[in-house]
């Protein structure tokens, strides 16, 4: 009886806190999504007359309807690059030497960098009168376009600065899937006169399909939060070629003042979060019923 | 044989391995340098690949407002770690030893908790903030970084918990030994590796947060990222202190997370939160 009062006396500061850091502002901000809340208009904080006017909005919004298809683009852009390069590079680095898992600790460097650094390297890569990049391709007589301020290159710039960064987490998660699987298997496979390709895709493969879905749902998730690098890179511009949702919500509360808005294009954004996060839950108990 | 015959670092293989890891890092290696330039270096074509390295650089930054910003990050990372370590710990040892139904869906609803876009969170702290007067301070930074560690601290350390075999415990309670002595002087010792391990991430996590402390705070409690940020916007593109801003603020970084590497995963997965 002592044993579950204490259980309970660990348990129930923690409930406690959560509550009042998450629960309570997600109530407050579904509350805000049914106003016409502005900070400079007094009592649009209160005014319920029209709860879903916000909601009712958002599909005629052509800015609200051209974030998510950047959102798509750059989130299913990047997650695919992410996990075949992780893929590609794991493979490479499975090997069994001191010196290998050596390297293997600075090849984790993007990933554990603050996201703001990421952004500042990625700006110096981008500018034209001081990056590498620009004297590499002046130096062997190639024009390149300034790709961040360009309409057809602006959100690739950001794809591959968010590849670059993520890169390493896929590469960390299929390599250790990677090294679950005994080298019998492989070796009889050779014996019977399997060419690589075809251990690769018959052997390997099978192996780490759950992974490669997995790290990419993980990355899906996180995909929407990519802020530093579209805040300090383009600004969601040219126009609003690199608009994503999350970036637009932030402009409206905090730029344009639009909070009740803003918290609606939220809520929307957290129902798709939590339906991806459900569904990569389930795969996980599926993979669980599986194994 | 115990030797694999089939995975082999041939040297071509060590080759393409230190290629590609230099192209990989080459960006991050180019701002590193730069910090070590002075601005007539950084400008010249083609650029200077050895120079003198100066400290130039570092040394404006340490007698400017950038000093500052560097000890509200300090300050905001290690209390909020504090702090979720200090609920989030016996929580977790709660959920580690409860048994009851329910468990595994209020460990996703913890978890749920961090996956959420920080803009979800930012507008309503924004909005209370402001109405109390906690909108730039540290305290009220601290209680944001606390709200996403917390989640992180109980669902890293419910694994640790759960390698200590209960029976240990049990034996202990039989000689009579009070539940909350057993925590503390039995249990709690043995998942210390997996408290620092924790600690570290935590202070990673606040640490390396942007887009609370962009919107959460002004001039007094500005963090050390924001700071790096403003010297692109005010004091016009000086490339040099923006290199060693950007290298003082991975500083920190580079060195705890090779410290936590096994625990990288772990930590990530548990819903990163990069605003």
């Amino acid at each position: 009886m002592e044993r579950r009062r204490f259980i309970a006396f660990a348990l129930t500061p923690s409930l406690i806190v959560l509550f009042a850091v998450a629960v309570l502002p997600a109530i407050y901000l579904i509350v805000t999504s049914l106003t016409p809340f502005q900070l400079t208009t007094p009592g649009s904080a209160t005014d319920f007359s029209d709860p879903f006017r916000n909601y009712a909005l958002l599909p005629g919004d052509p800015r609200f309807v051209n974030s998510l298809a950047v959102q798509a683009k750059l989130s299913v852009a990047s997650v695919l690059f992410q996990v075949l390069l992780g893929m590609l590079l794991a493979l490479l680095l499975n090997v069994p030497s001191r010196f290998v898992e050596f390297a293997r600790t600075f090849f984790l460097i993007p990933m554990v960098l603050p996201p703001i650094v990421v952004a500042v390297i990625w700006k110096l890569i981008y500018a034209p009168d001081i990056s590498p990049l620009y004297y590499a391709a002046q130096a062997l007589h190639f024009t390149l376009p300034a790709l961040t301020s360009s309409v057809d290159f602006a959100l690739t710039a950001i794809i591959i600065a968010d590849t670059w960064e993520w890169l390493p987490f896929t590469f960390l998660m299929v390599l250790a899937a990677l090294q679950t699987i005994p080298d019998e298997y492989s070796e009889a496979a050779l014996v019977d006169g399997a060419s690589k390709l075809q251990i690769f895709w018959y052997v390997t493969l099978p192996f780490i399909t759950p992974i490669l879905v997995i790290s990419g749902m993980f990355r899906l998730i996180d995909s929407v939060k990519a802020f530093p690098l579209i805040f300090l890179l383009t600004g969601g511009g040219p126009g609003t070629v690199t608009e994503v949702t999350n970036y637009y919500a932030y402009l409206l509360a905090f730029d344009t003042n639009e909070i009740g808005y803003s918290s609606a294009v939220t809520v929307v954004m957290l129902l798709l979060v939590c339906g991806i996060s459900l569904g990569l839950v389930w795969m996980g108990r599926r993979k669980e019923a599986l194994a | 044989m115990s030797e694999s015959s089939f995975r082999k670092a041939t040297p071509g293989r060590l080759v393409a391995i230190t290629v590609t890891l230099l192209i990989l890092l080459s960006p991050f290696l180019w701002l590193l340098q730069m910090s070590f330039k002075t601005n007539d270096q950084i400008l010249q074509f083609p650029p200077p690949l050895i120079f003198t390295p100066t400290l130039e650089n570092y040394i404006s930054l340490w007698h400017s407002a950038f000093s500052a910003s560097f000890v509200n990050s300090l300050l905001s990372a290690s209390l909020s770690t504090a702090l979720a370590l200090l609920f989030g710990v016996p929580a977790a040892y709660a959920l580690s030893r409860w048994a009851g139904r329910g468990k595994h869906a209020l460990s996703f609803a913890i978890l749920v908790t961090r996956m959420a876009p920080p803009i979800a969170f930012t507008i309503p702290f924004f909005l209370f903030y402001r109405w109390i007067g906690l909108l730039d301070t540290i305290t009220g930074l601290v209680l944001v970084y606390t709200s996403f560690n917390l989640p992180l601290v109980i669902w890293m350390m419910q694994p640790f918990f759960d390698t200590i075999p209960v029976s240990l415990e049990e034996a202990a309670l039989v000689d009579g030994a009070r539940t909350r002595t057993v925590f503390t002087k039995i249990v709690l010792p043995m998942v210390t590796p997996g408290i620092a391990a924790t600690a570290i991430l935590c202070f990673l996590y606040a640490w390396n947060d942007f887009f609370f402390a962009l919107i959460l705070t002004r001039t007094n409690a500005r963090t050390a990222p924001v700071a790096v940020v403003n010297f692109m916007n005010y004091e016009g593109w000086e490339w040099g202190k923006i290199a060693a801003g950007g290298s003082l603020v991975m500083a920190p970084v580079l060195i705890f997370s090779l410290a936590v590497r096994r625990y990288l995963v772990s930590g990530l997965t548990a819903g990163a939160v990069k605003g």
